[in-house]
């Protein structure tokens, strides 16, 4: 290490000799140095780390029938390799991917993603195989052993690179100038605030009333996916249809997603409505929230038979016919219902906004 | 019944020897009886075409129990037939879910009971007592719009079918179906008519076109061969990644082991 620095701050010419590599004595002239096989210097720079080979066990002799075999083994595993990538290539291209709809039978675009899969593990895993095999028959054994000092460096080594560093930072005047040092903490300390707020400014942001509200509004009809009003005609007593506000993407809204739900008539005859709420209901029409109170997944298993309302996540259960109250699983809050009534031409329009909040609860929810 | 209480009530007056008689003479006392009320029943049905006046002799023997006489229905037993149309009795006959084998949360489909002849008798027996849903007219029910019918299948039915039509489970028991037994006329026949737990879907709600579109959907989508090679029940991310975890790393782990133990 010190050998790096041959500058002014040496103390004169001290080679630290002391303790560490056993180095060779004097090293070897420039003509001896000539002279010297490859191998020989290989093993020159072993001495002068300090590293010495304790075992080593003869290499594969050239031209055996042990590394005949080594080579034939290594070469077929990086053949099968290369066969392997261009059976890949070729099965990419030319193997008929396309399906055939005329249902049912085998298929060979069945095999299509299986193969080159195949194909391609096979050519990794034996370039793998190939480089284990190389290592462990044809490459030398040998067992190295280094040595390292014990405990501290010598005293001389340890003063001077302090005195080196300590140099250099006195040379920045940093010590002395205040002003400099202040700013310059301030100028970090402000960057690295700064740094902070794309990442935490993103994870603030006032909602506003967006919990509270979806996109309905009084006298917004209630139309199918494909943007068509809906009149009571149009569905059959048991039937659902999902309905969205007629607003811009409506029909991708998140929290405007509704049910029109129409019941069998002798469940409209005993449905009881969430006190308040008796007109929200148009006949045996009832529309309620399609997100679930509990964790805010679609629930639209409707089962016209018992009327009730089930989500896919965590099997809550709703009964249509009594406020879509929770009757079984994890949801604790009714699905909130949307005012109904019909227009002048005959179609369902709300009445008004859902008048409480949609989905699963949160934080600042009174109810 | 009836010629249950004649008999006792007769037997009670006479001897012994002579109940068998008195057996007899009850039978044709109900006979008769039948014979007298034939006649009234079926002149109330003069309009009944032939077919249907078969379709009326398979519904006596083999419906009247649950559904009741003159398709009124009978409580707790079985629905009234009166409006629900041909639609309806196709679905549940031909796919042999009627008549049922016992009275579970779910009618499953079986081998059908009924030949198609009497299927058809039986959809003109009900269809003429207040008409209903009928069968379309068209003869290829696929003949729609392959992508809105995707759309219209994940918005419409997927959330009890599952994505991939391999049904799913509902409340107390009962399940959607599979649809992968289904043909077109069972998918068209069951949009119509809502069987059991499933709601219905007019005409008006998906028009004829709409359904048509879902059919070739949903049978494109059990045509399709599974890209990975192999579907796992074709049930989703969740038997896909228990495979992986399950599997793959067993496989993994056993590698690891086996690498471990020859160093």
């Amino acid at each position: 290490m010190t050998a790096a620095h041959p500058g002014a701050h040496e103390p004169g010419g001290a080679q630290p000799a002391a303790g560490t590599p056993p180095t060779a004595g004097p090293g070897p002239t420039d003509e001896e140095l000539a002279g010297m096989s490859r191998r020989e210097l290989v093993q020159l720079g072993g001495e002068m780390d300090g590293v010495r080979v304790v075992h080593a066990e003869p290499p594969v002799s050239p031209g055996s029938r042990q590394e005949k075999r080594a080579e034939r083994q290594i070469a077929m595993a990086f053949t099968g390799a290369g066969l392997s990538a261009v059976a890949f290539m070729v099965l990419f291209p030319a193997w008929p991917w396309r399906q055939r709809y005329d249902g049912g039978g085998f298929q060979l675009s069945s095999l299509f993603t299986p193969l080159l899969g195949i194909t391609l593990a096979l050519a990794l895993t034996l370039v793998g195989v190939g480089v284990v095999l190389w290592a462990k028959n044809l490459m030398p054994y040998e067992v190295v052993v280094q040595d390292r000092h014990e405990g501290a460096s010598p005293e001389i080594e340890r003063q001077t690179t302090a005195a080196t560093l300590m140099e250099g930072l006195t040379e920045t005047g940093i010590a002395r100038r205040t002003v400099i040092k202040r700013s310059l903490g301030f100028a970090g300390a402000a960057l690295g605030v700064l740094a902070a707020f794309p990442l935490i400014g993103a994870l603030i942001k006032k909602p506003g009333d967006a919990l509270y509200t979806t996109p309905w509004r009084s006298g917004m009809q209630l139309l199918s996916s494909n943007g068509v009003p809906i009149r009571p005609a149009d569905m059959l007593p048991g039937s659902l249809q999902t309905v969205f506000p007629p607003v811009q993407g409506g029909n991708r809204s998140a929290d405007g997603v509704t049910m029109l739900i129409r019941l069998l008539p002798e469940q409209a005859a005993n449905y009881r409505a969430r006190p308040g709420q008796e007109s929200f209901r148009w006949n045996d029409f009832l529309a309620f929230s399609k997100i679930c109170t509990h964790a805010g997944c679609p629930v639209s298993l409707y089962e016209r038979q018992t009327a009730r309302i089930l989500c896919p996540c965590h099997q809550s259960q709703f009964d249509a016919t009594n406020d879509a109250k929770p009757i079984s699983g994890p949801a604790t809050r009714s699905l909130p219902q949307l005012p109904l009534e019909l227009d002048a031409n005959g179609y369902f329009t709300a009445k008004s906004d859902y008048t409480e909040p949609i989905g699963p609860a949160f934080w600042e929810r009174s109810s | 019944m009836r010629a249950r209480t004649t008999r006792s009530h007769r037997t009670r007056r006479r001897s012994r020897l002579s109940s068998a008689a008195a057996l007899l003479l009850a039978l044709t006392a109900v006979g008769g009886l039948y014979s007298a009320l034939a006649p009234s029943s079926s002149a109330q049905e003069q309009g009944l075409s032939a077919e249907a006046q078969a379709g009326q002799q398979l519904y006596e023997n083999g419906c009247i129990t649950c559904h009741g006489r003159n398709l009124q229905g009978v409580q707790d037993q079985g629905p009234s037939l009166i409006g629900v149309g041909e639609a309806a009795v196709y679905f549940q006959v031909s796919t042999g879910r009627m008549p049922v084998a016992q009275h579970d949360a779910q009618i499953q489909r079986k081998t059908p009971v009924y030949d198609d002849a009497q299927v058809n008798q039986l959809m003109a027996y009900v269809q003429a007592n207040g008409g209903g849903p009928m069968l379309p007219a068209e003869q290829n029910l696929r003949d729609g719009n392959l992508a809105d019918g995707g759309e219209l299948f994940r918005l419409n039915c997927a959330s009890c079918h599952n994505f991939a039509g391999r049904g799913g489970a509902l409340s107390s028991g009962k399940a959607a179906p599979s649809l992968n037994a289904s043909t077109d006329l069972d998918i068209y026949t069951a949009m119509l008519s809502g069987p059991q737990s499933m709601p219905v879907f007019g005409d008006n709600q998906l028009s004829p076109e709409q359904k048509r579109s879902i059919i070739d959907y949903i049978q494109t989508l059990k045509a399709t061969a599974d890209p990975g090679g192999a579907g796992i029940g074709r049930a989703g991310p969740v038997p896909e990644g228990l495979v992986i975890w399950v599997v793959g790393i067993t496989l993994c782990l056993a590698a690891c082991l086996w690498a471990g133990s020859r160093a």
